[in-house]
């Protein structure tokens, strides 16, 4: 029976290509799985074989393969995941036993082929800690081949596995009779410059694959509704109360899916840009019907927007799901495929579910097709689609408004707009001392700083090169960068050689100080002063002048501005300075040392100085200081304090009727 | 019709003693002055002489904000774009109900513990003026009103003090038990949010019946001149149970004054455009002039029911 399942599965294997000859792959399929999976909703397990095709796409042979296993995470409290989770101050102390999760490999075979003989390799089964040393983590393990596969060699693995579906920790799991799997299946690791790449399941990190193949059948209860990364090729009655769902897409690297019988399925197809469109697959929860629409409107925003800045997106799909109320599987992403995320309530001009859509759209860039590993430089993925999100929000929607929620109550005030550069500057602000944006996702100091540097960071800095660099120049390096590197595995080093390629110097003096150190851009006008010079007094050449002024030197001021370096990161500035009358100068300062002043002798006094004025360092972390004027505005602090004030007053009422 | 006949009757009493509501307000603006100036200091201060004083002039710039939020500690911690215009309402709103203010600054809850107990003393004066028919202001009469009442008065604050810890340590955490329970379970957050929703307008509620009964007990203690609150609380209890149609009435007939003020000051406000000093001064008048109103719609409360009191009694 199981030569015959061998078997079949060879010439399965062997003929996918075949089978789906009109889609050309976008790039090499390193890494394609052949999965078909039962989900068991009674009691939430899932029994799976998995057929894995791998190319060594290496210049390096290799004698093992390592894989994730990334349940494993969820399989009890020892594993690194949920000890990191603990030192973050997450109640780990309701969890009943029905919670945990687990994947268990039962078996892992080589396929027979040509070129390799089958073997066992369950035997050689060894759970790995790469990270921390955690001997108790269970979330990566290798297994040994008879013998090394050479570069250029492709090898098969039949996989046996079965796995416990966990409660919701983080991303994945089930709630109530809503499923979302993710991170379900072992996976290969990244085979990268003769060693594997293959991290244990964190806390603060997402994950690294190569690109390949996903052809899944996934076998539901027939009342199930279903949404899978990829294309839905068809669904077949099992006539015992199942179905079976059937999902494809090459070029990607990740596959996930979701199942509850609650959906509300909405379909659309969108033409994004003229001859080119995609099928927008929406599956919404019951309870917000009524935002269905803003979904959709942000998907294809996203997706219009998106296209135009990083490439015109390439897959024929894109599904986006609603997420059920405490999966826990909000704003998250896989390839074709993401979560959002929304509130029954939310206020138009609040960017509820516009921004969590756009952003996780837009990681089908930022980490989907520019395949960066999010363990180790996760600002490139989460920085660059923070940027993403954030021009694509601004550019369909406008600035969003603050709001804040009052019983439950979102309300927004929409006197008060969030400016572009405001996203990430606060917390930036807070944690610039923390660590260097540049560090592997665990090992940052918090959870504060791995957001503030991933995130936070990430955005202000590639807002700061557009701003450097120029618009237009930006958008055509931020596209080439794109796509140049669509479906392959960037480094950092990989994006500072494009920025420095059109930027036409060698940036790594800018990238050396914001990526890879944890200093402040902090710039500021100390002062203005304006002298009336001093008449000549005193003895010259023997000759004593009383001091008394002459007509002319009456009208000179000398005039000083004096411009600040504050903190520790080093950058060219301008300094705009304005005189009486209207007149302006625009100095130039390579911000090197401490500070510098400008000195001027005019007829006319300096009125105001602004370091920075067209505002291209958004990594700035103090505003306020760059700009300084001589008659500064009175009103604004009495105009503020008054609107506080009532505000007190009216506390003082309401506390007034506790006594009277 | 016995609560509005009162109620009209009560304004009428109030309008005569506009004087003694003007004096309660220039005590409230005070009072707040004593921390808004040190506020004022600071957000002077940090705008200092940048000209992001020209943008908060016109409008409000969110990025200094932000700055300024996290250099702040302490009071300015309260400066929030959430207490601006409706927020100030909403967020007090929500503060009673969830008793937020136990969150905020210490020098914050100091002075608005301070204030409580300078409102106890003058609330004495405050039935003690219209006590009399027809009702005249003047300090010597308040004052004396304010003094003899003053210590059974701080004995119902008291009581109203102790009834709030007891509804919010025992009622509001059983609720907010039940709707953190209700959450852990629900399929949508839409559950959870009204059964919130509801348990805060069933507190609210209470809380206002119980402060309902405790200005009946201050009424009687001035006007049946007693000197056992707890006989004060007891005979208002009665008084209330044996009206609660017209007593009930006659509070929701002032708190619906109180909320339609609130409707028209949040929509007379948005509609000032604070970005001259017209407009801020505009916008002063009709802040200022909606703290008045609320004051004097707490005398108005009081003077209908000590109307209604003596109508039924």
């Amino acid at each position: 029976m199981l030569k015959k399942t061998v078997l079949t599965s060879i010439i399965i294997v062997l003929f996918i290509p075949f089978l789906y000859a009109s889609d050309p792959f976008f790039c090499p399929q390193t890494a394609s799985y052949k999965i078909e999976v039962n989900l068991d909703t009674e009691n939430n397990t899932l029994e799976a074989h998995e057929i894995l095709t791998w190319i060594n796409n290496t210049e390096e042979p290799t004698s093992e393969l390592w894989f994730h296993l990334y349940w494993n995470a969820f399989q009890n409290n020892q594993s690194t995941f949920l000890r990191e989770c603990s030192r973050m101050g997450y109640d780990l102390s309701d969890i009943d036993k029905d919670d945990w999760g687990y994947n268990r490999v039962h078996s892992i075979k080589l396929m027979e082929n040509q070129d390799v003989p089958g073997e066992d390799l369950g035997p050689s089964l060894e759970y790995k800690q790469p990270d921390d040393m955690n001997d108790r983590d269970r979330t990566v393990f290798s297994v040994q081949l008879p013998r090394p596969i050479e570069p250029g060699e492709t090898i098969s693995l039949e996989i046996n596995f079965s796995s416990k579906v966990p409660a919701p920790f983080s991303r994945t799991g089930r709630y109530k009779n809503y499923y979302f799997i993710a991170q379900w299946f072992p996976k290969i690791g990244v085979f990268q410059d003769g060693t594997w790449n293959c991290h244990q399941y964190h806390a603060a990190s997402e994950y690294f694959a190569d690109y390949g193949t996903y052809d899944i059948k996934i076998t539901l209860p027939s009342s199930f509704k279903t949404g899978a990364t990829g294309e839905y090729k068809n669904k077949t009655n099992n006539g015992d109360g199942t179905s079976t769902h059937h999902f494809y897409q090459h070029s990607v690297h990740d596959f996930a899916w979701t199942a509850s019988p609650d959906f509300l399925r909405s379909v659309e197809n969108y033409e994004f840009t003229p001859g080119k469109s995609v099928k927008i697959t929406l599956l919404l929860q019951p309870y917000h019907k009524h935002i269905k629409q803003r979904y959709i409107e942000a998907v294809k925003n996203a997706v219009r927007y998106a296209s135009a800045w990083f490439g015109d997106y390439p897959y024929a799909t894109i599904t986006c799901v609603d997420p059920a109320y405490n999966s826990r599987s909000g704003g998250m992403e896989y390839p074709t495929f993401f979560t959002g995320g929304a509130y029954f309530i939310s206020p138009k001009g609040v960017p509820s579910p516009e921004g969590v859509t756009i952003h996780e759209f837009g990681h089908n860039y930022f980490y989907g097709l520019i395949g960066t590993n999010e363990f180790e430089n996760a600002w490139m993925d989460e920085g660059m689609n923070s940027f993403l999100d954030t021009i694509i929000y601004n550019q369909a929607y406008g600035e969003p408004f603050y709001s804040d929620a009052f019983l439950g109550i979102p309300v927004a005030f929409k006197k008060v707009n969030i400016p572009i550069e405001s996203e990430g500057i606060s917390s930036h602000r807070k944690t610039w001392n923390k660590d260097p944006m540049q560090r592997y996702s665990w090992r940052f100091m918090d959870q504060n700083s791995y957001g503030a540097n991933s995130y936070g960071k990430g955005q202000l800095m590639m807002l700061t090169l557009q701003r450097m660099m120029g618009n237009e120049l930006f958008s055509e390096m931020i596209k080439e960068y794109s796509m140049r590197y669509w479906w392959k595995h960037p480094k950092p080093e990989d994006f500072f050689s494009v920025v420095s390629e059109f930027a036409g110097e060698d940036m790594s003096w800018f990238f050396n100080q914001v990526v890879y150190s944890s200093g402040r851009l902090d710039y500021s006008i100390e002062y203005i002063k304006n002298h009336t010079e001093r008449a000549e007094e005193g003895f010259f050449e023997n000759q004593y002048v009383s001091g008394q002024k002459s007509e002319k030197e009456d009208d000179l001021f000398l005039s000083e501005v004096l411009v600040r370096r504050l903190g520790g990161v080093k950058v060219p500035v301008e300094i705009l300075i304005e005189f009486q009358g209207g007149k302006k100068i625009v100095e130039n300062w390579d911000g090197q040392q401490r500070w510098k002043k400008f000195a001027y002798k005019t007829p006319v006094k300096i009125t105001r100085a602004i370091v920075d004025p067209l505002f291209v360092y958004v990594l700035d972390t103090n505003r306020t200081n760059n700009r300084f004027s001589l008659e500064p505005n009175k009103k604004a602090a009495y105009k503020w304090v008054m609107n506080w004030m009532v505000w007190l007053q009216h506390t003082m009422e309401m506390l007034a009727k506790l006594g009277s | 019709m016995k609560s509005l006949i009162n109620f009209i009757k009560g304004f009428n009493m109030t309008r005569r003693t506009t004087k003694m509501v003007l004096f309660l307000y220039i005590i409230n603006l005070l009072f707040s002055l004593l921390l808004a100036v040190p506020l004022y200091h600071s957000l002077k201060n940090h705008i200092g002489n940048s000209d992001v004083g020209d943008n908060l002039e016109n409008g409000f710039d969110y990025l200094w904000w932000e700055e300024y939020r996290d250099q702040s500690q302490g009071l300015e911690k309260t400066f929030t774009p959430s207490i601006m215009g409706k927020g100030a309402l909403l967020e007090n709103l929500e503060s009673l109900i969830q008793m937020k203010f136990l969150t905020y600054p210490s020098s914050l809850i100091l002075f608005g513990f301070l204030y409580i107990l300078l409102h106890t003393f003058l609330s004495g004066g405050i039935v003690y003026t219209f006590f009399k028919e027809p009702p005249e202001f003047s300090f010597k009469r308040f004052f004396k009103g304010a003094g003899k009442y003053s210590p059974y008065f701080f004995g119902i604050m008291a009581v109203s003090v102790g009834i709030l810890l007891l509804v919010m340590a025992s009622l509001a955490r059983w609720f907010g038990s039940i709707v953190s329970a209700c959450a852990k379970n629900s399929v949508s957050e839409i559950t959870p949010f009204i059964l919130g929703l509801i348990f805060s307008l069933l507190i609210w509620t209470i809380l206002l019946f119980f402060h309902m009964i405790l200005d009946y007990a201050r009424i009687k203690t001035v006007s049946e001149d007693r000197k056992n609150i707890i006989k004060a609380i007891a005979s208002s209890v009665i008084f209330v149970f044996k009206n609660p149609g017209t007593t009930l009435g006659l509070y929701y007939l002032i708190f619906s004054v109180n909320i339609i003020i609130s409707i028209i000051y949040i929509i007379i406000q948005s509609l000032i455009p604070q970005i001259s000093l017209w407009g801020i001064a505009g916008a002063f008048i009709i802040q200022q002039s909606f703290i008045f109103a609320l004051i004097w719609t707490r005398c108005w409360l009081y003077s209908s029911q000590l109307k209604l009191l003596r109508y039924l009694e």
